[in-house]
């Protein structure tokens, strides 16, 4: 039996880079269903097709959000849960936007780009975990909170997304004391420098290169998700470094 | 839905329960726009067989439970019910309020015509209501006896479907409200799948906090989807005869053997709120007075004369004079316990309605 079967996971930022990496690891895993959310329905589509190749029986809900609007969050939570049928297994928080590009100093920062900033990448997976936590806390469920060494190190110029992801670090710390004893398990994750859009953006003078494809990054996201992972609770993680190392020593 | 062959309604039956409800005394915000907490309102705790009452804060609900002490919970999320529509050139706006779905994937919905909307406007058979962003229904039957209830038949089903309805609608307001609360003011923390044309109330003002401390404690919870309609027609004529509508519910295998073992081992089971007992009872009548996994319609209507079967506790709101609530209440409570619960309730400024206080009956 593959990794993920019967387990049903909601992706954002689905559509490309990372977020669509995990979508196709997870349907390699027999997921039996995924709710795939970005702002791009084309390239959702696209994926939606991909996956299904991949595993024909599972379900793939495509849905176009904006993760900066209520509204939408209410949308999709919605969505999700007719999908799911009210049980969902996975939670990955993945969607994130830099903001302005190239990246401006603080002291420079629009305020109106830096709350846009924190709404996408900090206010949503609060309030896809408050919505969808329902679906969770009976059978048990896995949160993954997609992070940056930014999240850890105030680098010059890194703006509004460093920070947001100081944030979300601090979010996923809060949330793991507060559902320890519950069956969800929260556990956050630094991808490290991947090959994507994204990071091309936020680093236009280096080579892309010597990152690595957003492929190689999705083992940990796997095993978090699987019951492989049950103890695992409350951790910050690694992709690209020895995470199973980490977890055996605790 | 109403069927043509139910009997005509009684007038002389439906009684106003003998209290006056001050408008003061409508809760016009949710409590945390109030400076509460969503556990922070008050609790009025009735006991059933003497008729004592005590006043305490929701947040202290957690003393009234016993270890083993069943909670059964309706999960149903509310849904952004009201949408605005016009008939195909018409430029007359038409308010519909869908109250529930029904076994053919058709719908039910209260229209509304815009005030002064020309008689050739207004809704008829076959006519298309458009909503704008690619939805659209059409009108199937005008209800027998809500004749402002109809039957409409939507172009899009299932997630495509809730997809456009999150896009367009707005949930369904009352006019004692202070501001046009969003949506996420209308949801239960543990609500799961969308459904409900209004939120079933009772268990708003349960945080996620107070759950884990009744779970720590050993109190069980189970939940349950019954997917609410509409609490008023918006015609007071019509409202006061309580006509018994029809609800969607489902028990889940997992619901249905935490409800069996607890009644077997003479547990409490405690209903948050009325469209949980609703569900239940409904489910012990159709299988012969067990509880097992179902999905199915009801159109049970609890009163004075109904023997519970299941349910020993309720938690709910406090109903307006008029309410059928107040009927299922009596299934619990004699009606002189409970006016003269409500009337203290009134002389201590209780607030009513679904961002309101709360009333817990064991």
């Amino acid at each position: 039996m593959k990794q993920l079967a019967d387990k049903f996971a909601l992706i954002t930022g689905a559509s490309q880079g990372l977020g669509r990496e995990l979508a196709l690891a997870y349907a390699r895993e027999d997921v039996r269903g995924l709710a795939l959310v970005a702002r791009g329905k084309k390239q959702l589509k696209k994926l939606q097709s991909e996956i299904t190749n991949i595993a024909p029986t599972a379900t793939v809900e495509i849905i176009q959000a904006d993760l900066g609007s209520i509204t939408d969050i209410e949308r999709l939570a919605a969505i999700t849960l007719e999908a799911c049928r009210g049980r969902l297994d996975i939670l990955v928080n993945n969607a994130s936007t830099l903001g302005p590009v190239p990246m401006p100093y603080l002291l420079d920062y629009p305020v109106d780009d830096f709350q846009q900033v924190l709404n996408v990448n900090l206010v949503a997976p609060l309030l896809l975990i408050q919505n969808l936590l329902a679906a969770m806390i009976d059978h048990g469920g896995s949160i993954i909170n997609v992070t940056s060494d930014a999240g850890r190190v105030g680098y010059p110029g890194w703006g509004a997304y460093g920070i947001s992801k100081f944030g979300l670090e601090g979010l996923s710390q809060t949330w793991a004391a507060e559902l320890a004893e519950t069956p969800v398990r929260v556990n956050w994750v630094d991808p490290g420098n991947m090959n994507t859009a994204m990071h091309r953006d936020a680093e236009p003078d280096e080579d892309p290169t010597a990152w690595v494809d957003p492929a190689a990054a999705t083992d940990i996201f796997v095993f978090l998700a699987s019951e492989a992972s049950r103890h695992v609770h409350g951790k910050r993680l690694e992709a690209q470094s020895n995470w199973r190392e980490m977890i055996t020593k605790g | 839905m109403l069927l043509p062959h139910d009997p005509p309604p009684t007038k002389s039956v439906r009684k106003i329960a003998p209290f006056h409800l001050p408008s003061a005394l409508s809760a016009d915000r949710p409590p945390e726009r109030r400076g509460l907490a969503r556990d922070g309102v008050r609790l009025l705790v009735l006991d059933r067989y003497t008729g004592n009452v005590t006043h305490t804060r929701f947040d202290r609900i957690a003393e009234y439970f016993e270890p083993g002490d069943l909670l059964v919970f309706n999960s149903s999320r509310t849904l952004p019910a009201t949408l605005v529509g016009r008939c195909k050139d018409s430029p007359w706006k038409i308010e519909t309020r869908l109250a529930e779905s029904l076994p053919d994937g058709t719908w039910l919905g209260l229209l509304l015509p815009e005030a002064g909307t020309e008689t050739g406007n207004l809704p008829r058979e076959a006519s298309i209501l458009d909503f704008g962003g690619g939805l659209h229904c059409q009108l199937l039957e005008q209800d027998q006896r809500i004749p402002r209830l109809w039957k409409l038949q939507f172009t899009k089903r299932g997630t495509e479907f809730l997809d456009l309805l999150y896009r367009l609608g707005q949930p369904i307001r009352y006019r004692y409200l202070s501001a046009p609360w969003r949506l996420g003011y209308y949801q239960n923390v543990y609500a799961l799948q969308a459904g409900a044309a209004e939120m079933p109330s009772a268990g708003r003002a349960f945080s996620w906090r107070l759950l884990l401390q009744l779970r720590n404690r050993g109190v069980e919870t189970a939940f349950i989807a019954l997917h609410a309609g509409l609490s008023s027609y918006l015609d007071d004529e019509i409202d006061r005869q309580h006509l018994a509508s029809e609800e969607e519910y489902w028990i889940s295998g997992e619901a249905a053997t935490k409800i069996r073992r607890a009644k077997n081992s003479g547990r409490r089971i405690v209903a948050i709120g009325t469209t949980v007992v609703r569900a239940l009872e409904s489910a012990a009548a159709e299988s012969g007075g067990e509880v097992r996994a179902c999905h199915r319609y009801t159109q049970l209507h609890i009163t004075a004369q109904y023997r519970l079967q299941f349910v020993n506790g309720l938690l709910t709101g406090l109903h307006e004079p008029e309410a059928s609530h107040l009927d299922l209440l009596a299934a619990f409570v004699r009606p002189p316990i409970i006016y003269a619960a409500y009337s203290e309730a009134i002389r201590l400024r209780y607030l009513w309605h679904e961002f309101g206080d709360l009333n817990l009956i064991l």
